[in-house]
């Protein structure tokens, strides 16, 4: 008998396997004509066109990321003896070229210097200390002199051996949250307490002036060069000079690159996707043995790859690790998904272009703006952009980043592909209709039995849980009094959103009746689904996210130990979700109106529950 | 033997029904007609066959597979109304691909295609599609549904605004498939075309099969054959109920009678013959599948089907 199952099962995996490999080779051979078919609609000379304005373009961008342009090398004279203390600084200067002074002054009498009739010098130091300007370029050499003695001060402290010496102001950064009541008193004692900090942060305070700053440290000592002028910004002073915003500026634009080229392959991929539908052309792949899944894997595996391709060459320009590839391609592949997504809802490509520009611009904020933070605060991690800046910052990345950054980008991009697979079929590919129909009839393909109810609940959390954490993201500089109740109200809104879409969708397309008890029903079952899924995002405990205020309002509070709390916190948010779902549920089974009532009733519900939480637990 | 069944087919967009309770076989090698008035449910009807559009209700089974099966489409050549091609690919280059996609082995794949290209005589083959004629352009759209070697082929509307010309190449070439055992089902608004070439026909309207058949037996239901008896005199007179003419008219100095069948024929040539005149000519009229569709087609269908 055991034989006989095992022998069942062995045929099974069989047929599976077997099936499997006939896919993945499906997939590949629509992926590789679509590769023939896409070059066919560029012709040679263009293509070789763009392949030398590419490599153009690259040559010269890295080399004048490397070197500069070159274009202002040497392009000031600067009349300066050897044995002058100044010389070194304009030859270590590009901008400068050195000429002895004998060639380029005529006479030297006090004040006054005059200097060859034929001779090009914009500047001149004389042979007691003095700088002086010439000519009409003078001004403008006199000012990038001072600042190429600043560096040249600045270097010479870097390469000093004894730091201390170098560096004798020592400034220690410690960043505290603004709730934190120390952080208050440091403001209201005027920073006494903390003088040293917000001294540092403060920038000008900690840095001094940089006239008196140059004066004290210029001069008599016998490797450093006295600054001239008005100062500057005080960075010869040293480690305090070093201060600067907490920006990772370099590693973030760096990191930006990857972001780039995506923008341009959505723009490729959407037309692709439109094109198969505006003109009914995807018609006959449907009538193919092609499953449609291995259509659309087959359609965007060229630009996946073509965009890892991209990510992987970035990474290795810039100096990347694997962690910053690893975190790019989800990123990428919320970039097609997204656009895939689009490009089947867009009835016109003049629609596709307004979709994917959107897309473009959501997405890139999205991963941009928080990866600004980075160095700051944790709310930076839901872009995968911070795990790339972090990595180019040398800055190890835990597992727990890893999936907290990259999780929801992943399970967007399965539930954006999976609806726009819904509605990948002859009788919504060509069907003109509105968007929001279109939104709805993908929803409610996958509306299939009462099972689906919950398991769609379940695969809103990723969206419900970006957008928390985006209105987190968004509102976590605005005033707490202000910022916490948006948050709540924002994070109510989607959620209930979340919970009742598909039930709208599968009422106002048939899938089940629009019955007072049925719509009970799958609200329960949205509301309970939902609530089992909502306990997956407590992932975020992992960063300490629910440690910020705004954090808790849109995540609510960490779970205390007390087994009673524990007992309420677990089962409130049941009775809520379930309560709500239902709500909106009965709403929705009367109709459009009723829909947004019950919505609205629910939100409601949905927020006084939440503050009523915050204000009792947090 | 069957090749392909429908049972109760339905299918409703919204509120909107399509299809209603459609039921009908096709026998292996036969060229099956589907015609009725823009609307009436054919192409909804041919999509649900070759598993483009899902049914509502009801079955349709093809070569033994229910349609979206992959084995089915492996089977089925389908030719939609419109060639929607990939313009910017050369026409052995899109039918190369379509081979491919129907796991048809590269040589075998290139003798077959030449050779549709051949019969289908389609010069220009590594032209590209968006650069061909209309008139070409349907021919490779014909050569892809046939790249498969399909038992079952669907043509909805081969013809469709192509010069006198190509149509009748394309019908001639569905002949020649007929004639090498395809199974076909053959949609056209050209009823000439249906009735020339197919062996039975369903006509259409409002989304149900009002009439069904081969073209004799659909004019056996609706009209059937008409006969003219031109005499010399009238001999309608005196005629008992229900044997007289439908109708009498003179025509070039003759008397016409239109009966319905020979029994009426004789009647009337008794009659004349009393009166004292003498029958001139008897002609019989058979009515056309489009005025059989005219007919069908204007009569409610809200009984079902006939």
């Amino acid at each position: 008998m055991s034989d006989g199952r095992g022998r069942a099962l062995a045929e099974r995996l069989g047929r599976l396997r077997h099936r499997l490999r006939e896919s993945i080779a499906r997939t590949g051979r629509i992926a590789r004509w679509e590769v023939r078919r896409s070059a066919g609609t560029v012709d040679r000379k263009t293509v070789i066109a763009l392949a030398v304005m590419l490599l153009a373009v690259g040559t010269a961008g890295f080399s004048a990321a490397d070197d500069g342009l070159g274009l202002e090398r040497e392009i000031y004279v600067v009349g300066v003896d050897e044995e002058s203390r100044y010389y070194d600084v304009a030859a270590d200067s590009d901008q400068f070229r050195p000429v002895p002074l004998a060639d380029v002054i005529a006479e030297h009498d006090g004040d006054d210097i005059v200097v060859h009739g034929d001779a090009t010098v914009d500047i001149v130091v004389t042979r007691d200390g003095r700088i002086g300007r010439v000519g009409e370029n003078g001004a403008a050499a006199y000012d990038e002199f001072r600042t190429a003695i600043e560096t040249y001060n600045a270097n010479l402290m870097a390469d000093e051996e004894d730091h201390a010496a170098a560096y004798p102001v020592s400034v220690t950064l410690e960043y505290r949250d603004r709730d934190d009541p120390r952080s208050a008193a440091s403001g209201a004692d005027g920073g006494d307490e903390t003088g040293e900090k917000t001294g540092a942060v403060d920038g000008s305070s900690g840095t001094g002036d940089g006239e008196s700053a140059a004066d004290d440290a210029g001069g008599d000592e016998p490797f450093q060069v006295p600054a001239i002028g008005g100062g500057g910004s005080g960075s010869s002073t040293g480690t305090p000079g070093s201060i600067a915003p907490p920006f990772p500026f370099t590693s973030l634009v760096l990191a930006f690159l990857f972001v780039v080229p995506m923008n341009f392959v959505v723009q490729a991929y959407g037309s692709t996707i439109m094109d198969e539908r505006v003109k009914r052309r995807g018609e006959l792949l449907l009538v193919s043995p092609a499953s449609r899944s291995e259509i659309v894997a087959g359609k965007t595996l060229p630009y996946l790859l073509g965009l890892v391709g991209v990510v992987v060459a970035i990474a290795l320009a810039i100096e990347g690790g694997p962690v910053a590839v690893a975190a790019a391609l989800p990123i990428a592949l919320l970039f097609l998904a997204a656009a895939f997504v689009g490009a089947m809802f867009a009835r016109s490509f003049k629609e596709l272009t307004f979709v994917t520009v959107t897309i473009s611009v959501a997405l890139t904020s999205y991963t941009f703006v928080p990866a600004i933070f980075t160095d700051v605060t944790s709310i930076a991690l839901i872009s995968p952009l911070t795990l790339i800046v972090m990595d180019l910052q040398n800055e190890p990345v835990r597992l727990g980043e890893y999936l907290f950054s990259t999780g929801p980008f992943y399970l967007s991009a399965a539930v954006c592909f999976l609806l726009g697979l819904g509605v990948y079929r002859e009788e919504d590919m060509f069907a003109q209709k509105p968007i929001p129909a279109k939104v709805l009839d993908a929803i409610a393909n996958r509306v299939r039995g009462s099972w689906s109810i919950p398991l769609l609940s379940i695969l809103f959390l990723p969206f419900v849980f970006a957008s928390q954490l985006l209105s987190v993201a968004l509102l976590f500089a605005v005033p707490q009094s202000v910022a916490v109740p948006l948050v709540v109200l924002a994070a109510a809104l989607v959620e209930e959103i979340a919970k009742s879409i598909h039930v709208y969708a599968g009422v106002t397309r048939s899938r089940f009746d629009a019955t007072l008890r049925t719509a009970a029903v799958v609200g329960a079952l949205s509301g309970s689904g939902f609530f089992v899924g909502e306990k997956l995002t407590h992932v975020v405990q992992f960063v300490g996210l629910p440690e910020l205020a705004v954090g808790t309002a849109a995540f609510g509070p960490a779970v205390s130990s007390e087994p009673l709390i524990l007992g309420a916190v677990f089962l409130a948010p049941l009775a809520l979700h379930v309560g709500t779902a239902v709500c909106s549920a009965v709403g929705a089974s009367r109709g459009r109106a009723g829909y947004a009532l019950g919505l609205l009733t629910a939100v409601l519900v949905h927020v006084v529950y939440n503050l009523g939480v915050f204000v009792l637990v947090a | 033997m069957a090749i392909l069944e429908v049972t109760d087919l339905r299918k409703v967009y919204g509120g909107f029904t399509a299809v209603e309770g459609s039921s009908f076989e096709i026998e292996r090698g036969e060229v099956f007609g589907v015609v009725g008035p823009n609307g009436a449910g054919k192409t909804t009807t041919l999509k649900m066959l070759a598993g483009l559009i899902e049914p509502t209700a009801g079955t349709a089974v093809v070569a033994g597979h229910t349609p979206g099966d992959a084995e089915m489409q492996r089977q089925l050549g389908f030719l939609p109304e419109e060639s929607p091609l990939y313009e910017e690919m050369t026409a052995i280059g899109y039918l190369e691909f379509f081979a491919d996609l129907y796991d048809v082995p590269g040589d075998v794949a290139r003798e077959r295609i030449h050779d549709s290209l051949d019969r289908l005589d389609l010069e220009h083959r590594d032209r590209r599609i968006g650069n061909m004629s209309k008139g070409m352009q349907r021919k490779v759209a014909i050569a892809r549904a046939l790249v498969n070697d399909p038992d079952v082929l669907i043509f909805d509307e081969p013809a469709s605004g192509l010069d006198p010309l190509t149509t009748n190449y394309i019908i001639e070439f569905t002949r020649e498939l007929s004639d090498e055992g395809k199974t076909i089902v053959f949609s056209a608004h050209n009823l000439f075309h249906v009735e020339s070439i197919c062996d039975r026909i369903v006509i259409m309207n409002d989304g149900r099969i009002v009439a069904r058949g081969t073209l004799e037996e659909i004019r056996a239901a609706h009209g059937g054959t008409e006969y003219h008896v031109y005499a010399t005199v009238d001999g309608s007179d005196g005629l008992p109920d229900g044997r007289g003419p439908i109708e009498v008219s003179r025509e070039n100095g003759q008397v016409r009678h239109l009966v319905a069948d020979m029994s009426a024929v004789e009647a009337v040539r008794d009659a004349v013959e009393a009166d004292g005149g003498r029958v001139t000519d008897i002609q019989t009229q058979t009515p056309s599948l489009e005025e059989i569709f005219l007919d069908v087609a204007s009569e409610p269908t809200a009984e079902g089907e006939p």
